[in-house]
């Protein structure tokens, strides 16, 4: 059981890690800052959520830790969860900030929020 | 092979991962052309440092770094929601 709930752990960490990559060299690469916003997509959710559930799992099967394998534990997911809710959030907010003062210079081929304005 | 070992193989293996991403975003955060892009580039570190302090936790063995992972996110979050305010309405309103 113990190496079970390690292993889980353990491969949410890579993919945590691989997907953390994607993502920073897609917000380095990518043109504007709308396309942005979806490379900033993988690089939380899959680069801090995932990794966050999986050390969680991984703290859970790891006995060399001790008691304090529960708080580690219990704070990974409490964590993931807060992480989960304020990404999403928080992009949706940037991106509404965005295209409400113009900022970012982009050529749409259509913008459905360009008649909600006024 | 004890766990213990097992996980040090592969924090081997993740940590490279993870500080070459934190980099990149670095980049990004001083380059970003527009505020928004500052913003989001600090935004992602934040998360990504967040997991990675969950992750040495147990690298440590220390309870007590776990905890500021969780201040870490929550002040992302109003990091975003502040400078979406004052780009919205020119002001923060506190």
């Amino acid at each position: 059981m113990n190496e079970l709930l390690f292993y889980i752990g353990a491969i949410m960490i890579i993919i945590g890690g691989i997907c953390d990559l994607f993502g920073a060299l897609g917000l380095l690469k990518f043109p504007n800052f709308y396309i942005r916003l979806h490379a900033a997509t993988v690089g939380t959710i899959g680069g801090a959520v995932v990794p966050l559930f999986g050390v969680g799992f991984l703290a859970l099967g790891s006995d060399f830790l001790g008691g304090m394998k529960y708080a580690i534990a219990g704070a990974s997911f409490v964590t993931g969860i807060i992480v989960l809710l304020a990404a999403s959030a928080g992009a949706h907010a940037l991106a509404y900030a965005a295209h409400k003062s113009k900022l970012v210079k982009w050529e749409p081929k259509c913008d459905h929020l360009e008649g909600d304005e006024k | 092979m004890s766990l213990e070992n097992v996980f040090f193989l592969l924090m081997k293996f993740v940590i490279p991962l993870y500080l070459l991403a934190f980099v990149i975003y670095a980049i990004r955060a001083f380059k970003g052309p527009t505020i928004v892009d500052i913003i989001l580039a600090v935004d992602c570190l934040s998360f990504d440092i967040a997991a990675f302090m969950a992750i040495l936790a147990v690298y440590f063995k220390s309870a007590f770094l776990i905890s500021g992972a969780i201040t870490l996110a929550l002040w992302a979050y109003l990091l975003d929601i502040y400078v979406a305010k004052h780009l919205v309405s020119k002001e923060v309103g506190a």
